[in-house]
């Protein structure tokens, strides 16, 4: 040993018990940092993925005339530009191939380096105007390759021949409408266009900034410098958003609220850390005021206190940084494995430096700043401390206990938590602010919801519909592409149109005919009434309409092709998801009337499905989904027309499968913390005051009293940390809430009554586990060698 | 009336080489009102004596009944009830509740049978005590002697049958270290209360009725120099 500080190792080898539960907490409050940061870069990772496949990566778009494409082009701050244009993009101009229609986009071959998503299966790029690169639906339904010629059905009734040059994979657009995709160069587009519509060549500009480069600044200054009108300049807002380029007043709230979010679990973190150091240090004033007793003055002893602090964080903070790196790992590995494909460009063992620093940073700056006021207090033990009495036990207690209120133990319980004003803030702050952070990050939850429709059970992947609603598809072809190699599960509706009385006044209704799968989704949305007598055809459910119900129980007098039939309401059902030719798709106010199969065909006398839906196993060949087509066209003739959804299915599911790995990743963080705090926070208590349990053992108190004494503190704590938390979390719940969601979508806010539940649940778990670790050491304590007396 | 019978105690710390045997086959008893010396050098297995004698220590080998009742033969809860009820203790660290003030600190015995303290003889050990006027201070604001004393009144409070007290002056100067005697004496001859004392200090033993000398984890008695 040659210098005072030696100590500290000397010291830490022999104490490792007395500063284990400080150097746990600067693990968990390093983790805990290392993660959210962690899964928030990892979250904007996966979503740019998201963002680029769907949007593109491309950040602003002009619409301006060649002249001003080519000088904007010049500029030093674009790395990248292109061309874009699109006919037929509604699918209703009659641009077609072989009688589907198709849309026709014109675009330099840069520009799909912006678009990732448009992949080249096979071939190149048109490089003359008579050159078309198609989707692969066209190869598949048309049978045409590489190298042949297509021929293009344009609205003037010619018709326009294209080389075929090669072959993308198929768009969301284009699958879902069952119609084609024909890429052409910007200058055979433009002679399409022009020879086509009288209108003007109409170009989009798609440009990719330089690195570094302030994106917002330099579209301003395009705009100026070429007089562009609002209408003129495109953001690609969700690309920009994720890479804090955005000028979005929406956005910047975004920014804002996550910036909160951010600080409220650095200062949770510092809270933590400073409860264990203020505490560590108060059960060794006997220590300090022995220091102190030796000659080493005020100074020394801070430095001694924060070099002790560094040296924890030695271990502690590479061991948070490592489990918080893991974690980030398992939550991105998770993602891969819910959704797979669409993450695959995400680093399965990625690290996050943002975390890093942030955990780092929170470690050191925190261990420094908890220390400096505990450091201070240790300095300032008098010499004396030592050689009198009382030290080494407890601090002095400046105020009495109240035993009036309480009994003796839990009275003495409260004071424990209540007696140190500083503690008692230290601690109650923290769980405090848990809870203030839970429901902060509440509202993520409620803006995800609404943000994002999750896949509803229902959805389906592919799906054959006549073109008229007429119920033209056989029930058994439901039954057997159900056996179909890939396919999971096949369900139909039948439609059919009726009138009816309704308030008065003669009403449009359509009826759906649902089967034993679909009434059982239905379920879930059921608002009066009974499913099990609709599902026997015992009467119909009624859709929930704004301008009034109709009781359940009343008869409705259906006029079905000429003849009336009545039927009784059995129920009312909140959501019909299905709305195919209703109102939905008219604007009509046409009334929703669903059935059984049976009931339907009593009614209607129809036997068949209007809609197939069939829902697919994630890797079904595509010969498979060519194979049903063609059985379904087989069965139902030409007017049938199909829907593939398993594109838009794929991405609604990915956003929201990483959305909600990221949010409620974060939820059972703050859960953690606020549980792993409550814990720590008591057991560091409990061994602070080890001696002075002793003590009251040696006195008489049993340990059922001591344990009752231990959850009097703690209930202290938390009642006191629930009534703060809950005094500041819920109005900025509410900010939060009202800036995310009210903003928006105009719903109105409400306490948050599950976020509440949960850690109530949360945290009566942790008193549990706060008082069994501690009664079990109590129960085991040699009271001789606790008061130091044999 | 007999108030402490040990029986044939014995209690060995430590394992092989290390064991040292810190009582050997002690037994004495000791009637009501009586107060006993225990004296001996250091590590010569006093405190392991009392601390057995009071139930805080198990011992591995022996018997200890107060009154009629087997401390060893309790269960842990039984006797820790027990202790609180029948046995005062006072330590030469004084171990007050730092929360309590003087008078919490005194009737604390009784607050954990959930008794309400008779007011009368709360004033009165106050009294006898000298606190008095002390008595909503807190620990950390009284000297060493007035803290042994706070120690003293909380032991006689349940009106114990037996008082341990481990080295009770031994923080405490000449002064201070003769109330407490007087006040131990007092317990003894005026409340006919059984205390037993450990001290480092031969003058002290003057006061007591049987003196005790531990050697080596063998006890044997002196003699009375009061009576």
């Amino acid at each position: 040993m040659k210098h005072y500080l030696d100590l500290i190792a000397i010291s830490a080898g022999r104490h490792k018990k007395q500063t284990r539960m400080t150097r746990l907490c600067i693990v968990l409050a390093v983790f805990l940092v290392t993660v959210i940061f962690g899964m928030a870069d990892m979250e904007m990772r996966a979503q740019m993925i998201q963002a680029v496949k769907s949007d593109g990566n491309w950040h602003a778009g002009f619409v301006v005339d060649a002249e001003t494409g080519a000088l904007i082009g010049e500029r030093p701050e674009v790395e990248r530009i292109a061309r874009y244009g699109v006919v037929n993009y509604g699918l209703q101009d009659g641009y077609r191939i072989g009688g589907v229609e198709t849309c026709v986009c014109g675009l330099d071959a840069d520009l799909l380096e912006m678009f990732p998503a448009v992949t080249v299966l096979e071939g190149r790029f048109p490089q003359q105007d008579d050159e078309a690169m198609l989707n692969e639906a066209v190869k598949s339904r048309l049978g045409l390759r590489v190298g042949d010629l297509v021929s293009l059905t344009v609205p003037r009734g010619e018709s326009r021949q294209y080389r075929i040059t090669g072959i993308t994979k198929d768009m969301i657009l284009t699958a879902e409408h069952d119609a084609f995709g024909m890429l052409l160069t910007a200058e055979g587009y433009d002679a399409l266009h022009t020879g086509e519509t009288d209108a003007e060549q109409e170009m989009v500009y798609f440009v990719q900034f330089k690195k570094f480069c302030n994106i917002q600044k330099a579209i301003g200054d395009i705009s100026t410098q070429f007089g562009l009108a609002p209408e003129q300049v495109r953001q690609n807002a969700k690309v920009l958003m994720l890479m804090f380029q955005s000028g979005d007043s929406y956005l910047m709230k975004f920014y804002f609220v996550a910036a909160v979010l951010a600080v409220l679990v650095a200062v949770a973190g510092i809270f933590m850390i400073a409860a264990s150091m203020n505490s560590n240090i108060a059960r060794r004033t006997e220590f300090f005021g022995m220091m102190r007793c030796l000659g080493a003055t005020k100074r020394q002893v801070i430095c001694f206190v924060k070099r002790e602090a560094l040296g924890w964080c030695r271990l502690a903070v590479p061991a948070g940084l490592l489990a918080g790196v893991v974690t980030v790992w398992a939550a991105c590995g998770m993602l891969r494995l819910l959704s797979p494909g669409l993450f695959d460009s995400m680093p399965a063992l990625g690290v996050s430096v943002l975390s890093l620093v942030a955990g780092t940073l929170i470690g050191l700056v925190t261990v420094l700043l908890a220390a400096g006021a505990p450091a201070k207090k240790a300095a300032g033990v008098s010499p004396l401390t030592a050689v009198s009495g009382n030290a080494g036990t407890v601090q002095a207690a400046k105020r009495a206990a109240d035993t009036r209120g309480f009994k003796v133990d839990t009275a003495l319980g409260v004071h424990h938590a209540a007696g140190s004003r500083r503690n008692f803030f230290l601690v109650t702050g923290s769980f405090a602010f848990s809870i203030i952070l839970f429901l902060a990050f509440g509202t993520a939850i409620d803006f995800m919801h609404h943000a994002i429709m999750p896949l509803r059970p229902q959805a389906p992947d592919f799906y054959a519909f006549a073109a008229d609603y007429a119920n033209i598809i056989p029930a058994e072809l439901a039954e057997q592409l159900q056996e179909h190699p890939g396919v999971k599960r096949a369900f139909g509706r039948g439609y059919a149109q009726v009138t009816a009385q309704l308030d008065g006044q003669q009403t449009l209704f359509t009826i759906l005919s649902y089967d034993a799968q679909q009434f059982r989704w239905a379920g879930r949305g059921l608002l009066k009434g009974n499913l099990a007598d609709a599902e026997e055809g015992k009467g119909v459910l009624l859709a929930w309409r704004e301008e009034g119900q109709v009781p359940v129980g009343s008869k409705l007098t259906l006029s079905v092709g000429g003849e009336d039939r009545e039927v009784s309401v059995v129920g009312i059902l909140g959501d019909v998801p299905f709305s195919h030719g209703t109102a939905a798709n008219t604007g009509s106010s046409e009334v929703l009337l669903i059935c059984s199969e049976a009931l339907f065909r009593n009614l209607t006398g129809e036997t068949g499905y209007a809609v197939l839906d069939m829902q697919m196993e994630q890797a079904i060949e595509e010969t498979e989904v060519q194979q049903i087509r063609k059985k379904i066209e087989q069965a139902c003739g030409t007017g049938i027309s199909f829907a593939d959804k398993r594109l838009s299915n794929q991405e609604v599911k990915g956003a929201s499968y990483s959305l909600s790995v990221f949010l409620y990743g974060f939820l059972v963080i703050i859960a953690m913390l606020a549980f792993f705090n409550i814990i720590n926070c008591i057991a560091m208590s409990v061994s602070a005051r080890m001696r002075e349990y002793g003590v009251m053992r040696a006195i008489g108190m049993s340990v059922r009293q001591l344990v009752r004494m231990i959850v009097g503190e703690t209930l202290a704590y938390m009642v006191s940390g629930a009534v703060f938390g809950c005094l500041i979390g819920l109005p900025i719940n509410r900010i939060l809430f009202e800036a995310l969601v009210t903003s928006r979508w105009g719903e109105a806010w409400e306490v948050p009554v599950w976020e509440l539940a949960v850690i109530v649940a949360v945290m009566g778990c942790a008193l549990c586990l706060a008082v069994a670790g501690p009664a079990r050491q109590i129960r085991q304590m040699t009271v001789v060698d606790t008061i130091g007396e044999a | 009336m007999e108030i402490v019978r040990v029986e044939k105690l014995s209690k060995t710390y430590g394992k092989g080489e290390a064991q040292v045997a810190a009582l050997k086959n002690v037994s004495f008893s000791m009637e009501r009102g009586q107060f006993g010396a225990v004296v001996g050098e250091s590590g010569s297995g006093k405190s392991t004596l009392l601390n057995c004698v009071g139930g805080l220590d198990r011992a591995d080998a022996g018997k200890v009944f107060i009154g009629d009742r087997d401390l060893f033969a309790m269960g842990e809860e039984e006797r820790t009830i027990f202790r609180r009820q029948n046995i005062g203790f006072i330590f030469q660290s004084f171990h007050l509740i730092p929360e309590l003030n003087v008078e919490q600190n005194i009737i604390f015995p009784l607050l954990l049978d959930y008794r309400k303290p008779e007011q009368t003889r709360v004033e009165e050990i106050l009294e006898v005590l000298g606190l008095t006027n002390r008595r909503k201070h807190l620990p950390g604001q009284l000297s060493g002697g007035q803290q042994q004393r706070v120690a003293i009144g909380r032991a006689l409070i349940t009106r114990p049958a037996l008082v341990l007290a481990d080295e009770p002056t031994g923080n405490l100067d000449s002064r201070n270290s003769e109330d407490v005697m007087d006040l131990l004496c007092k317990a003894s001859r005026h409340y006919q209360q059984t205390v037993l004392m450990i001290t480092h200090n031969r003058n002290l033993t003057s006061a007591a009725d049987r003196v005790f000398q531990v050697t080596d984890g063998t006890l044997c008695e002196l003699g009375g120099d009061r009576r």
